[in-house]
């Protein structure tokens, strides 16, 4: 995919940048509950490391094979799973667009996630790619996939929020 | 050493009793780099199956000690200390390859696939100037070579001499469980890598505590994987060293023991949107749905549900560990049965349904300990005092009792 974003019109650009800037709002803002809705119902959302990218194996860290298993880790993080309060601040850079078809265009663009813990400790949690495919229409964006292939192969810790 | 200075006393409890000091004191974590990892005991490095074909290497540890495991032209595996014999060098730094010799990039030293040194750059010098001396001999510094074994496709090394074999070293009930996970091919499906904010030993207990299971992980017993209701119990080996904890998820006996008690694990009001992955397809003719295996010192072997896994603890510093997963399933999975292993892997590793909070309860601990008076310890006396296999039995610490006699016994404490 080298996709460097020479068929996709201003319109269609401005629907993705759109769509990303809400996705970081939603984790960001630790409004957690508003991120399934950013994907259609039949998607997939799925968290690798560059280790097992790279080596073909698909083992995810976390993998939403469906909205409804968004919604699970939404509910896994508010009421489920143990942790210490924490947010992430996402910076997003380098989209690449490319058209696959008349409702849908593949982008991709590197990730940067600083962590903050409430003692004040600020770490690079996580970096790496977005691999997104896309569905664009009318009413605006919607993501179909997203791959989140990080660099590093160790987390520190835990992950809880989604990247 | 009977003049050594005592490093500590342990309490008089005994074993129902882990000094917080342990955890978070530098001669003791020195020691038990001697004692244990470089002492009487077998070290998970890798699987059989991450190096079927001569040439090919997978680098791990014993303890903090760097490790290749290579297969020989002969087909023979061979573990070392990744340590250059000139001056200390890593000599691999990516951790799986393909060779046919081990050269070192600071100054070419190079071995063959079985830790012999086989040439040394400018041993002769240059224009008959320079160069090693004359008496030099290679065979004299090969690489740190380490005692080998492969068990049902586990490859185990030791720095000891005198340690008995692995299958002995595990006793029956252990082996018989590896053999039972590796009755036939396996291949590696990925690994995780978790950075844990804890002292080693504190995963160590963790992987071995069935009573925190069900209450530390409310996806758990909220999901009804898991309940210490269900049928299940502890299995001990070679006196307490290893254990297994095991449970059948289609035999919950008691079903009132959770529901009611203000246990913060089940949370009647939530379920899920999709439980599509926790589809259980039946692999072992036991009906075991969740079974954690530890080998002393920090080795798991982990299924729960369809996730199969080796878990190997390495301590990084005192306060730090990396927890190294290794999930794998059978040749002849079929496509259901291998998607199922990749959708259950929400389940495990660092971003778990049930295994996230490992990551974070050790850290709790090691920062919690900070500051403690050194006659305080940890209190383990669930299920009694003693160590003893609880068939039938979850709601027991018995498993860290052996651990922490293990380790009193090897440490001298």
């Amino acid at each position: 995919m080298t996709l460097l974003g020479t068929n996709v019109d201003d319109a269609a650009r401005r629907q993705v940048e759109a769509l990303n800037a809400r996705y970081i709002r939603a984790i960001d803002d630790d409004q957690l509950e508003s991120w399934p809705e950013l994907f259609v119902e039949k998607c997939l959302y799925r968290v690798v490391t560059r280790e097992n990218f790279a080596r073909g194996f698909a083992l995810p860290l976390m993998e939403c094979a469906s909205r409804g298993m968004l919604i699970d880790r939404v509910t896994g993080y508010r009421r489920v799973n143990v942790y210490e309060p924490q947010r992430y601040t996402h910076m997003l850079s380098g989209l690449a667009i490319e058209r696959i078809d008349a409702s849908r265009v593949a982008c991709r663009q590197n990730y940067l996630v600083i962590r903050t813990m409430v003692t004040g400790e600020m770490t690079t949690f996580s970096a790496g790619l977005y691999l997104d495919k896309i569905v664009l229409d009318a009413d605006g964006a919607m993501f179909e996939e997203r791959i989140v292939v990080q660099e590093s192969r160790r987390i520190d810790t835990l992950l809880v929020i989604p990247l | 050493m009977q003049n050594e200075i005592p490093l500590m006393e342990w309490p008089k409890e005994g074993a129902t009793r882990a000094p917080y000091r342990v955890m978070n004191d530098p001669a003791i974590y020195a020691r038990e780099q001697e004692r244990i990892f470089r002492g009487p005991t077998w070290h998970y490095l890798c699987l059989e199956a991450e190096i079927p074909e001569p040439g090919d290497y997978r680098t791990s540890f014993i303890g903090e000690t760097p490790i290749i495991v290579v297969r020989d032209g002969e087909g023979r595996i061979n573990a070392m200390v990744n340590r250059c014999a000139h001056k200390g060098a890593l000599l691999c730094i990516e951790p799986c390859g393909k060779r046919k010799e081990f050269t070192c990039v600071y100054h070419a030293w190079t071995y063959d696939l079985k830790g012999d040194l086989t040439s040394v750059a400018f041993q002769r010098g240059l224009a008959g100037a320079g160069g090693m001396p004359a008496d030099f001999d290679l065979r004299q510094h090969g690489l740190q070579r380490v005692r080998v074994e492969n068990f049902s496709g586990m490859v185990f090394g030791t720095f000891s001499e005198t340690v008995e074999a692995v299958e002995p070293y595990l006793g029956p009930d252990m082996a018989a469980h590896i053999r039972r996970i590796f009755n036939r091919p396996v291949e590696v499906i990925g690994y995780y890598h978790q950075v844990l904010p804890n002292n080693w030993k504190l995963y160590m207990e963790n992987s071995r505590d069935p009573y925190h299971a069900t209450i530390l992980h409310a996806f758990y017993a909220t999901f009804k994987l898991n309940r210490l209701s269900m049928l299940g119990g502890v299995a001990l080996g070679h006196e307490g060293w290893h254990n297994i904890l095991y449970s059948a998820a289609s035999r919950d006996i008691q079903k009132t023991n959770y529901e009611g008690k203000g246990l913060r694990s089940v949370i009647e009001d939530v379920g899920l949107a999709d439980s599509s992955f926790l589809t259980r397809l039946q692999e072992f003719d036991d009906g075991l749905t969740i079974a954690i295996q530890s080998i002393f010192p920090t080795c798991n072997t982990q299924q729960i549900y369809n996730t199969l896994a080796i878990r190997q603890t390495v301590p990084l510093s005192l306060d730090k560990s990396e927890l190294h997963w290794t999930c794998f399933g059978y040749k002849d999975d079929d496509a259901e049965l291998r998607r199922m292993r990749h959708l259950q892997a929400n389940l495990i590793g660092p971003a778990g349904y049930v295994s996230m909070e490992d990551g974070s309860v050790g850290g709790y601990v090691q920062r919690g300990i900070a500051g403690a008076d050194p006659s305080q310890a940890a209190v383990m006396e669930m299920g009694g005092r003693d160590i003893k296999a609880s068939p039938g039995v979850r709601a027991t610490e018995t498993a860290l009792r052996g651990f922490w006699q293990a380790y009193r016994d090897l440490m001298g404490f």
